[in-house]
């Protein structure tokens, strides 16, 4: 379980927050300009990388406010949050220092071995 | 076989005699004693039979590790599968051994050992197949009665709690290392916790005399001296009998303490608490496990772990055996050989499998100046014996040399116990002096000291955890000076498993020892290509049992590096799943079930519904009255009959306390309250109400309720009782992330409003009655409108409206004056005939007028346009959440299901909720091909008004349908029921009643 | 068993994905349509995935017609499959409990039965007596949220996972289809709107027809052709218990109280956890997760109070919008994916395998699998498995 610092109220356990997924996608302003397609993208295409993701949580139990979070989906590791009306930060921020990769080696399923 | 039973020379067991049963016989051991320890003080080492072939097994560790000695608690509760050699005994204990059938020394089931060509690895996915039907008849059912291990628990209602710790650093295991670590912690800033798995501090040494004296002081009073110090200083508290069992991610750590160490609480207090810690740093300090070697039947009982044959004596007294033979790879081993020389036991043998020259000369001195008989260069090629090994076989120098004895001591080396770190997502990394992995990267603020880091000299200690906890400013500096008993370099020869002289169905090399996987299995794994270490564990099942291999996991690595011919960097290791140790499930749980699993909301009328016999239904966390039991014996349909019929011919209340109510507010509400809702509320008039509809952005029915606007800047909703949560979350989310430049503020005022609704054509006269001072006329209080008025010292709002086609009124009031006002009001309609009615009848009398029930009459694939509610969409809005979907393809099709009435031709057919709508008359006895059908029943009630079932169902291109004659199936039979499609609206159509 | 064998330059189909799905694709490939030339890749070992995480429980008595189809194709597929491959994969038809804790699951319940028996299936409602019979351990009344009926399928069950994706490897592997492990396709390339080949960490590999399989990563290898998929890939948590003498002789099921469990051959207690609220390709959900089941089983068979927990793992689900997966061609000619499983493609996998191969075999879905098309989320004709789950009044 994930501590996550909400902007507002500081360190809670995840348990206290939702996510909200993919941040960033604004809801078009006119909808009816959008063909199906674009639409149904809208609606129901979110990002959903392995690394770096930019999200939306909400601190449901708590101050019921929504904020950005920028976290390593292949480490859970959250790199950054940010309120709403903040810029964005740039992906080259992080690329260069996240730790380990997570998931499962190739082989075996695996504890992490250094190779020598 | 002996018993020191001098227990004042070991702390930890005091010498109050204890007695329990052991398969029925009575034993007697002394306070302090495990299972194990005890059944080894009375020459009792036979304890269990193996997973698979039913083997004889005895005690083989002295610790959490245990892959054999598992039993059963009958005093317990049956608990099954407990470690003897963890569980400590306690006066009138029940304990049975496991597995076996009729008894632990004649057990039928033995027979599978014979079988075991066909028992061989994966042989559930090659045998056992045909013919067809067998599988399922026979072959299963055998297969699950013989595995399985213990015998289910017995009635029980667990009562295990959490506590929540939020520290600075914790350090896991109370050892050595960890009191070391502890001392640089003792009165600084830190928020420390220790937590030791063990009744008692100092680890490893409690389990031999390999360390003479600590800063002069005998080991035990360092320990003492230790102790006293950390207890004393505020900032460090100590969890004791508690074992870390799960290291998550966030520095967050699952730890059970075991509140039943020796004795069973008392009823009222728990048996377990799962500690749930969240801390800054994370000091690994959880030691080492000693491994097994794999020799032709290194299974049987009286093989055991020099190690832990080494904490029997130390800790509880108990020299399993006077004269074992020792069987070694390692520099571990010299310790025990010293323990027993000192007790006048000299071992038979000591089998050394390291060269002379690697051997450490005080040893090779030892052995000579004591006498005793000892090999290098050797190995145990097996051993012999059926309940108790007789005679062990050892190969040195090309020479089968047979000696009798009852025991064996084991070691195969020790391993750094990396499973917490691994869990915390630590990289390890193979180490090819000490065969086995290390911690080598931390993932999070992990560190690790001691043997668990690899370190086993006990003389650099001191200096390794001071410079790994230099970095945390303001810790202590401590000295420590260790003198020891023994060499303090570690040094190991490679050795996994033992080249049997002999093959024989009774001659068995295992691996995992628990769940009777053999090295022959792994072979035959690899020969028939599962090489992948993965897929050897799940074809061989190694390592899967309660120990989870524990003691033997990197031995089958080595083995199969060794059979692949490559490293075992290249093998891979499988996953260290969490938890480390079997976590109770009753712990886990804690509180948070039975009474406490779910909040239960009650209404503040609540104890009136069940002064007047309200059955209730759960709706979400709410307890809602769903009929009211007139008289004894009334059945819920004949309730229901009666509440509709009365509330059409007088009047009914209902109390709707339970719906969703929002309260909207802001410069900006009146935009965003058109952006929510379907429904346009510019036009709309202060101080009236609406019905309203909230779409999801795919444009499908989530919520309905009512909007009532004090002005543009103000506004309350209501929402369904379940949907009250998500329609607040929905509103914020597009608040804050959509619309931010909106002024608008949202809150729940569900609680701060007790609600009322009373309808039926009565229901103006008992208004009046309890509101003497309020014009309820058509003309001063039309239809859809609302108004606030004083009541007593507190305010009330009446709102006209109607969830049953009648005449009603909606009285939201503080909770404070709720259940008083009702009480009157039910008092002044006691005569005009008022009912109370439920959620049942409440239902029915929508059904009756064709109003839906969201979630019953929608499933979140239905559009306003569906149910025919186009009239509840602003025409002229330029968007609204879910608007664009209503235009897709699919969605716009005229064919799409949607709703209709349903109207059985034979009044006195019932017509149920779910069944579905055909065009044929006629259902075959069995379906062969999937019958096409047409929609299905949303909600059917028999109305007792109109003396028939009113039914509503979605159809498919339903609106075209009207009048048309389907059928409607019952699922238990083949015969339909002929309907006619219908209007929905089954009750004054016009809306009179409503609007009288 | 199977060999290991070096990739060939080019082949007429690869599967992207060694899972049962992926290993069962080219099985029917190879099998009904005659392809000679397939390869699977697996950037791990065979069943790494989900195919080695689920809890097995097998099943087909869902809502929609769509859906019920499909599965039940999965489900007969299964009553013949030991024999077919000739290994066991252990299919167990000990029957599937869902049980109903309130007035609205018996609604849908009842629903659903009545639309499962209008498409053949053997599900029906079934009263607590009966299911007090079928599981004597299971606390009924004295509950929170007491269990009120149930939806009963008797052909339902459950059978050994990784025995599906070694039987499907094994006869694969006789049929000339090369099986490649420890390859990891790190993208898709096209030209002129075709599919040309996969980039892998052993080369390139060319194919005019490639199929991806690959559950949770599905997603991002969708990403290097260009094609957006309505996919989120969430934490899936399961358990076992330590084992004892059979118990439990049904698979229960319980969506209001999260608590699914069965015991297997072994005499563990198999116990499904749910989905964690966020992405995420670790392998590893929250605590909380773990304990929302086990209170859950707790308060079902107060009994299991003095189980254990054994062991604890993860796996990387697939999550679409409307619950159903996706079998389906795309805008790029050649490339197919069959998808977004979420929680419940352990049960298809016969089924999934033998659509998905048809399709491929084919450039045209089989009549089974035309409704799960990635097009459905454009013109909104979902098959919205999760809709009827909302508490409302």
């Amino acid at each position: 379980m994930l501590i996550i610092n909400c902007p507002y109220c500081g360190e809670r356990d995840q348990s206290e927050f939702s996510n909200g997924g993919q941040a960033h996608v604004a809801r078009p302003s006119d909808p009816e300009k959008l063909n199906d397609k674009e639409w149904s993208e809208y609606v129901f295409v979110r990002s959903n990388p392995k690394g770096i993701f930019f999200e939306r949580w909400v601190h449901s139990h708590g101050c019921r406010k929504w904020f950005n979070a920028v976290r390593n989906t292949a480490t859970d590791e959250i790199l950054k949050i940010y309120k709403l009306n903040e810029k964005p930060p740039s992906l080259d921020e992080f690329t260069n220092n996240l730790k380990t990769p997570s998931g499962e080696p190739e082989l075996g399923s695996g504890n992490f071995t250094v190779k020598k | 076989m002996s018993s020191i039973n001098n227990t004042k020379s070991f702390h930890l067991i005091s010498s109050q005699k204890v007695s329990f049963t052991f398969d029925g016989k009575k034993i007697t051991g002394f306070k302090g004693d495990t299972i194990a320890s005890a059944l080894l003080r009375n020459n009792i080492n036979l304890v269990g039979r193996s997973f698979k072939y039913h083997r004889p097994r005895g005690i083989y560790t002295c610790g959490i590790e245990e892959p054999n000695a598992l039993v059963q608690i009958i005093s317990e509760h049956n608990e099954p599968n407990a470690r003897a050699t963890v569980k400590r005994i306690y006066e009138g204990m029940i304990v049975e051994s496991q597995n076996r059938w009729p008894s632990l020394k004649m057990d039928i089931g033995a027979v599978n050992n014979l079988l075991s060509p066909i028992f061989s690895a994966g042989f559930y996915y090659k045998t056992f197949m045909g013919p067809k039907g067998f599988w399922k008849k026979i072959y299963e059912p055998i297969i699950r009665k013989t595995a399985g291990l213990g015998k289910p628990p017995k009635e029980f209602r667990s009562k295990s709690t959490h506590h929540h710790h939020n520290v600075d650093v914790v350090i896991v295991g109370g050892g050595i290392s960890g009191l070391i670590a502890a001392l640089k912690f003792i009165d600084t800033n830190y928020d420390v916790l220790i937590i030791e798995q063990d009744s008692f501090l100092g680890g490893t040494l409690n389990n031999s005399k390999k360390i003479k004296e600590i800063n002069g002081l005998d080991t035990i009073e360092w320990i003492k001296k230790t102790e006293d110090l950390i207890s004393k200083s505020k900032n460090i508290k100590i969890l004791k009998d508690t074992t870390v069992s799960s290291y998550n991610y966030s520095n967050h750590l699952i730890a059970l303490e075991d509140k039943a160490v020796g004795s069973l609480p008392p009823n009222y207090k728990p048996e377990l608490v799962l500690h749930k810690i969240r801390t800054q740093h994370t000091i690994l300090a959880n030691g080492y496990i000693e491994r097994i070697l794999s020799f032709r039947n290194n299974d049987l009982p009286g093989v055991m772990l020099a190690g832990s044959f080494e904490k029997f004596i130390h800790r509880y007294g108990v020299v399993p055996e006077t004269n074992p033979i020792i069987f070694t790879n390692n520099s571990s081993t010299f310790s025990l050989l010293k323990s027993l020389v000192e007790l006048n036991c000299k071992p038979s043998a000591y089998v050394d499998n390291r060269e002379e020259n690697s051997i450490e000369k005080s040893t090779l001195d030892y052995l000579k100046n004591n006498n005793i008989l000892f090999y290098t260069g050797a190995e145990v090629e097996g051993c012999d014996g059926r309940n108790i090994i007789r005679e062990a076989f050892i190969r040195h120098k090309g020479n089968i040399i047979k000696l009798k004895t009852n025991m064996l001591c084991v070691s195969g080396g020790i391993n750094p116990d990396v499973n917490l770190f691994t869990q915390s997502k630590g990289l390890i990394k193979w180490d090819d002096n000490l065969f086995t992995f290390k911690p080598e990267n931390a993932f999070q603020n992990t560190i690790v000291i001691g043997s668990a880091s690899g370190n086993f000299n006990f003389q650099k200690l001191n200096d390794e955890i001071k410079n790994k906890l230099n970095f945390l400013k303001g810790v202590n500096d401590t000295k420590i000076e260790i003198i020891s008993n023994v060499e303090n370099d570690y040094n190991i020869s490679e050795i996994w498993d033992i080249k049997p002289e002999k093959e024989s169905l009774w001659s068995k090399s295992f691996i995992d020892i628990q769940n009777d996987v053999t090295v022959k299995d792994l072979r035959q794994a690899i020969t028939e290509g599962f090489d992948r270490i993965e897929h050897l564990k799940r074809f061989t099942t190694n390592s899967m049992g309660t120990d989870q291999g524990k003691i033997s996991s990197i031995n089958s690595l080595g083995i199969v590096s060794k059979i692949l011919n490559k490293s075992v960097e290249e093998v891979g290791t499988t996953i260290y799943r969490p938890p480390f140790a079997p976590l109770s499930f009753s712990a886990i749980a804690g509180r948070n079930t039975y009474e406490f699993y779910d909040p239960k909301r009650k209404t503040p009328i609540h104890s009136w519904h069940i002064d007047n016999n309200a059955v209730f239904e759960d709706v979400g966390q709410w307890k809602r009255p769903w009929y009211f039991k007139n008289k004894k014996g009334e059945t819920m349909h004949q309730a229901v009959q009666r509440e509709s019929k009365q509330l059409r011919e007088s009047a009914g209340i209902l109390d709707g306390s339970t719906l969703g109510k929002i309260e909207v507010k802001g410069k900006d509400a009146l935009e965003f309250m058109n952006l929510m809702y379907t429904n346009a509320f510019t036009k709309m008039k202060p101080m009236t109400s609406r019905y309203v509809l909230m779409l999801g952005e795919d444009g499908m029915i989530k919520d309905d309720g009512i909007v009532s606007k004090i002005n543009d800047q103000h506004f309350i909703a209501t929402t369904t009782t379940g949907g009250a949560p998500k329609v607040l979350a929905d509103m914020e989310e597009y608040a804050q992330t959509e619309w931010p430049n909106l002024e608008v503020y949202m809150n729940s005022i569900t609680e701060q409003f007790s609600t009322f609704n009373i309808s039926g054509p009565k229901s103006r006269a008992i208004m009046r009655k309890v509101f003497s001072n309020i014009d309820f006329s058509n003309e001063k209080f039309p239809f859809m409108t609302f108004n606030n008025f004083k009541y007593l010292d507190t305010e009330v709002r009446i709102m006209r409206a109607s969830f049953t086609g009648e005449l009603g009124y909606e009285i939201y009031i503080p909770p404070k004056y709720a259940l008083e006002l009702w009480k009157k009001i039910f008092h002044s309609g006691k005569n005009l005939g008022l009912v109370p009615y439920g959620t049942e009848t409440m239902h029915l009398l929508r059904a009756e007028k064709g109003y839906i029930v969201v979630g019953q009459d929608t499933d979140g694939t239905v559009t306003p346009i569906d149910l025919n509610l186009n009239w509840m969409i602003g025409k002229n809005k330029k968007d609204f959440i879910g608007k664009r979907s209503l235009s897709r393809f699919d969605t716009a099709r005229e064919d799409r299901k949607q709703l209709v009435g349903i109207l059985p031709l034979d009044k006195n057919k019932k017509i149920l909720e779910g069944q579905h709508i055909l065009e044929i008359n006629k259902l075959p006895k069995k379906v062969e091909t999937p019958i096409e059908y047409l929609g299905h029943v949303t909600s059917s009630y028999h109305s007792p008004n109109l003396k028939h079932f009113v039914a509503m169902a979605l159809v498919k291109g339903g609106k075209k349908l009207m009048g048309k004659k389907v059928y409607v199936s019952d699922p238990s039979k083949s015969e339909t029921i002929p309907v006619e499609i219908v209007n929905p609206v089954f009750l004054d159509p016009k809306n009179k009643r409503l609007l009288s | 068993m199977w060999r290991s064998p070096e990739p060939k330059k080019s082949y007429d189909v690869i599967i992207v994905g060694g899972g049962g799905h992926g290993l069962g694709t080219a099985y029917y490939l190879a099998k009904e349509h005659g392809f000679k030339n397939i390869a699977v890749i697996e950037k791990g070992w065979l069943g790494c995935g989900n195919t080695g995480r689920n809890t097995t429980i097998i099943r087909s008595n869902y809502l929609w017609d769509e859906s019920a189809l499909l599965y039940d194709h999965s489900l007969k597929l299964w009553e013949n499959l030991s024999e077919n491959l000739n290994y066991n994969v252990m299919f167990s038809q000990r029957g599937v409990l869902n049980l109903a804790h309130n007035e609205h699951d018996i609604k849908e319940i009842k629903r659903r039965m009545c639309a499962n028996r209008l498409n053949g299936l053997d599900s029906r409602w079934i009263g607590t007596s009966e299911i007090k019979k079928l599981v004597p351990i299971m606390n009924t009344d004295n509950l929170r949220y007491p269990v009120l009926g149930a939806s009963y399928q008797p052909r339902g069950g459950v059978a050994r996972h990784d025995a599906v994706a070694w039987g499907f490897a094994m006869r694969s592997d006789e049929m000339g289809v090369d099986i490649i492990q420890n390859c990891e396709v790190k993208g898709i390339r096209t030209k002129n709107g075709e599919v040309d080949g996969v980039e892998t960490s052993r080369g390139f590999i060319e194919s005019k027809k490639i199929g991806i399989v690959a559950s949770g990563h599905t997603s991002i290898l969708a990403a290097t052709a260009g094609v957006k998929l309505p996919l989120q890939s969430r934490p899936l948590q399961a358990l076992v218990s330590e084992p004892i003498k059979p118990v439990i002789n049904t698979v229960v099921m319980s969506n209001a109280v999260h608590a699914y469990v069965s015991q297997s051959d072994k005499g563990e207690l198999v116990i499904g956890a749910g989905t964690d609220g966020y992405n995420s390709f670790t392998q590893r959900g929250g605590y909380d997760v773990i304990e929302e089941t086990i209170r859950a089983i707790v308060e079902l068979y107060p009994i299991f109070g003095k189980m254990k927990m054994l062991r604890q793992w993860g796996g990387i689900v697939d999550i679409c919008p409307d619950a159903s997966p996706i079998i389906s061609k795309c805008d790029i000619k050649g490339l197919y994916f069959n998808c977004g499983w979420g929680t419940g493609g352990f049960k298809a996998t016969p089924g999934s395998a033998n659509v998905f191969a048809y399709t491929i075999a084919n450039d045209n879905p089989h009549k089974i699998n035309a409704a799960f098309s990635l097009d459905r989320f454009v013109t909104g004709r979902l098959i919205d498995e999760h809709g009827a789950a909302a508490v409302a009044h």
